[in-house]
C-alpha cells in the first residue's frame, strides 16, 4: 500500500464525488468508494444535546459494521419491492466546510464536513432538508483513497416518514 | 357539530348480517378529529411512559396527552405523578427537556418555582406584590392530571376524573402486559436513543397497521428478500430474524400458528409463533423463564406479539422489541415516538442483537417501517375520495372469530372477549373491530354530552 499524504483539496473532491454518485444514483460507483470493511453509522440522539455513542448498547438510526449492510440497502433501492423507494426521492447533496482534522497516521486521514441534503418527494410534491455533519476516516489503497468509516450526525432527527442512505 | 347520530353513521357494525365497515371520513374529517381528541385522548386513560424512565427521585420526563403538554415527575419521596407542563402564572412550559432531573422547577418567565411533587415553593416578590385575598386562596401548584395510574411500571393518566380505575381499563389485557414486564425480574427498560418521526396521515392508520398481518408480505417483500439473501450469502455480522420464508412451504394450511385477541376496552393483540425462536434475544433466558413461570408462559413470551393498549401505545415484539407512542397532531398528521425496550439485565450479546434487529426493521431509516408509513400516506390520499365511502378492510376472519378465549389463550388463563386462531394466511381483520367499537362508545358519549349542552 502506498503511503501518501492527502491534500485537503483531494479529500474534498472525494467527498464531492460521493455526493454526486448518490445524487446521480450511480449506486455501484458509490459502493466502490467504501472498503469492504467500512463502518457506516448514523447515531440516534440520546437527548437534546448528545447523540448515542455506543452502537452495541444504544440505538442508532443506521449502523453497519461492514459494506455488506450498504449493499443490502442498494439492493433494496434497485429491487422495485420497496414502496418507500419507488419512486425514489430526488436529492441534491451540498457538502461544505471540508477539513482534514487528523493526518497523523500514514495512509489514513480523518475528515470532517458539513452536509445539507435537499430532498424532493415527487409523489407528494414536498421538499425537506436533512442537515448535519460527516466524519470520515479515509484510507489510501492501491486504487486510491477509499472510505474506511463514515459517521453521519443528523442534526434534525425529526424525520418525515423516510430517511435512507441516499438522502443523508 | 357532530351528533351521536353522525357518529353512529360512521361505523356500520351489524354482526347479525356479517357486516363491519368503517367510513373513510373517520380518517379525514377535522371535526371527527376534534371530537376524538376530546373523547379518547383527553377523556380517558392514555399511556405516558415507563417508571424506569424515572429511576431516581426528582427525575422527570415530558410527553403529551392529546394536545396537552405533560411532565411526569418522581417526587423526592419516590412517588410519581403527572402534571400539565405549564406554569399557572402565564402558561410557560416548566420542564424543558424530554428527560431531566430537578428538585426545583423554576419557570423561565417570572421565576415561580415548583418542587418535584408539583407544589408551588415560591412566587417571586409575593410579599411586595399587593395580591388580593382571592389570589392567596387559590392553589398555585402545578395542575396534576385528574387520574394517574401505574401498572407494573407502565404509567398512565387521564385528564378526565370520571373514568374507572386503571386496572379496569387494562382489564383482561393485563396478562399480556405481564408477558412483557416479566421477561426480567427487574422489568423492562428503554434502550438509550429515541427515534421520532412523522407521517402525513391519520393516527388510526398506525393503530391498525400494527395489528394488520395481511399487509406483511405485500409491504415488506424487500425486507423478506434481504433476509433470504443473507441466508444465501452469509456475511459476518449479518442480522437475522424470526422469519424464515422457507417455512411457509412446510406449514399446513388451516393449522393455527398464531391469531388475534380482542378486548372490550379496545385493546388488541395479534401474535404468531416464531419460525426461528433461537434468533430472538430473549431465547437466552428461555430456561430461566420456564423455571420461573412454566413452559406455557415462556412459550408465549417467545411468540411474536403486537399488543395495542388503546388508544396510544403499542408494544411490538416481532422483528425486535419496540415501544411506540402515537401522538395525533391533526387529522392528517401524526408523530410517532419510538423506543427499543428490553428486559433489564439481559446479556451484552443479546442486547447487541436486539439493537441490530431493531435498526434493521424499525426506524424511519430501517428496511421495513418506511414502507409502512408511506402506505399510510397513500391511504390518506386515497381516502380523500368519499364517493364510495365504506372501507372493505374489516371482513377477513369474520367467520373464524369466536367469543372468549381459544386453546392458546387458555394456556395462560387469558380471557379476551373474542379470539381468532389462524394459520399464516388467514390474516384476521376482525381485530380492528375492537378499536372501532371502543372508539364509537367513547366518541358517541362525548357527542351526546355536547349536543345536550348545545340544546340547554
Amino acid at each position: 500500500m502506498s503511503v501518501e499524504r492527502l491534500s485537503p483539496q483531494t479529500a474534498a473532491t472525494l467527498l464531492y464525488q460521493e455526493a454526486l454518485f448518490l445524487d446521480e444514483r450511480r449506486w455501484d460507483d458509490w459502493l466502490d468508494l467504501y472498503l469492504p470493511t467500512a463502518r457506516y453509522w448514523v447515531p440516534a440522539w440520546r437527548n437534546e444535546a448528545e447523540t448515542t455513542s455506543d452502537p452495541d448498547r444504544e440505538i442508532s438510526l443506521i449502523y453497519y459494521e461492514s459494506r455488506a449492510g450498504l449493499e443490502d440497502r442498494i439492493w433494496r433501492l434497485k429491487s422495485g419491492l420497496s414502496i418507500a423507494s419507488n419512486p425514489l426521492r430526488r436529492t441534491a447533496h451540498a457538502v461544505t466546510n471540508v477539513l482534514v482534522t487528523d493526518a497523523s497516521t500514514p495512509g489514513e486521514v480523518e475528515v470532517k464536513a458539513t452536509f445539507n441534503v435537499g430532498v424532493f418527494d415527487p409523489r407528494r410534491k414536498t421538499s425537506h432538508a436533512f442537515f448535519g455533519r460527516y466524519l470520515y476516516r479515509l484510507q489510501s489503497t492501491d486504487e486510491g483513497w477509499r472510505i474506511a468509516s463514515k459517521t453521519i450526525v443528523l442534526l434534525n432527527d425529526q424525520i418525515p416518514a423516510v430517511a435512507d442512505v441516499y438522502m443523508l | 357539530m357532530l351528533t351521536p347520530d353522525d357518529i353512529a353513521g360512521l361505523i356500520d357494525d351489524r354482526p347479525e348480517d356479517g357486516v363491519f365497515s368503517v367510513h373513510r371520513r373517520l380518517f379525514t374529517d377535522p371535526d371527527v378529529f376534534e371530537l376524538e381528541m376530546k373523547a379518547i385522548f383527553e377523556g380517558g386513560w392514555v399511556f405516558l411512559g415507563l417508571a424506569s424512565q424515572l429511576s431516581r427521585p426528582n427525575d422527570y420526563f415530558t410527553t403529551t396527552i392529546g394536545r396537552h403538554p405533560i411532565a411526569v415527575m418522581r417526587a423526592a419521596d419516590g412517588t410519581i405523578n403527572a402534571f400539565i407542563n405549564s406554569c399557572p402564572h402565564k402558561g410557560a412550559r416548566i420542564c424543558p427537556l424530554e428527560q431531566g432531573h430537578a428538585k426545583l422547577h423554576v419557570c423561565p418567565y417570572h421565576s415561580w418555582s415548583f418542587d418535584s411533587a408539583g407544589k408551588n415553593r415560591a412566587i417571586k416578590g409575593r410579599v411586595q406584590g399587593a395580591y388580593s385575598d382571592g389570589f392567596d386562596q387559590d392553589s398555585h401548584d402545578l395542575n396534576a392530571v385528574a387520574r394517574f395510574g401505574d401498572y407494573k411500571g407502565l404509567l398512565f393518566a387521564s385528564l378526565n376524573a370520571d373514568v374507572g380505575p386503571l386496572e379496569d381499563h387494562l382489564g383482561e389485557a393485563k396478562p399480556l402486559i405481564d408477558l412483557i414486564v416479566d421477561q426480567s425480574p427487574d422489568g423492562i427498560e428503554l434502550v438509550p436513543g429515541v427515534v421520532s418521526f412523522t407521517y402525513e396521515a391519520n393516527w388510526k392508520m398506525q393503530l391498525e397497521n400494527c395489528s394488520d398481518q395481511y399487509h406483511f408480505s405485500s409491504v415488506h417483500p424487500s425486507y423478506l428478500r434481504i433476509l433470504e439473501r443473507r441466508t444465501e450469502r452469509a456475511f459476518e455480522g449479518a442480522t437475522r430474524n424470526m422469519w424464515d420464508v422457507a417455512k411457509e412451504h412446510v406449514e399446513v394450511p388451516g393449522e393455527p400458528t398464531g391469531g388475534t385477541y380482542s378486548f372490550d376496552q379496545g385493546h388488541v393483540m395479534n401474535w404468531r409463533m416464531s419460525d426461528v425462536p433461537e434468533a430472538l434475544p430473549l431465547h437466552e433466558r428461555s430456561a430461566i423463564l420456564e423455571q420461573r413461570y412454566g413452559a406455557a408462559k415462556r412459550d408465549w413470551m417467545l411468540h411474536s406479539r403486537n399488543l395495542t393498549l388503546f388508544p396510544n401505545v403499542q408494544f411490538a415484539e416481532n422483528a425486535s422489541s419496540q415501544l411506540r407512542i402515537i401522538r395525533p397532531i391533526s387529522v392528517g398528521l401524526t408523530e410517532m415516538r419510538t423506543y427499543c425496550f428490553a428486559p433489564v439485565g439481559e446479556s451484552g450479546e443479546a442486547r447487541r442483537k436486539r439493537i441490530r434487529q431493531y435498526e434493521d426493521f424499525f426506524n424511519p431509516s430501517g428496511l421495513a417501517t418506511p414502507d409502512d408509513t408511506v402506505v399510510y400516506e397513500a391511504c390518506q390520499e386515497g381516502n380523500a375520495s368519499q364517493g364510495s365511502p365504506w372501507l372493505q378492510g374489516y371482513g377477513r376472519g369474520m367467520c373464524a372469530s369466536v367469543k372468549g378465549p381459544d386453546r392458546f389463550a387458555d394456556l395462560i388463563g387469558l380471557k379476551p372477549s373474542s379470539s381468532v386462531a389462524a394459520d399464516r394466511w388467514l390474516s384476521d381483520e376482525t381485530i380492528f373491530h375492537a378499536y372501532y367499537r371502543a372508539w364509537r362508545a367513547r366518541v358517541s358519549a362525548v357527542a351526546a354530552t355536547q349536543s345536550a349542552e348545545a340544546v340547554s
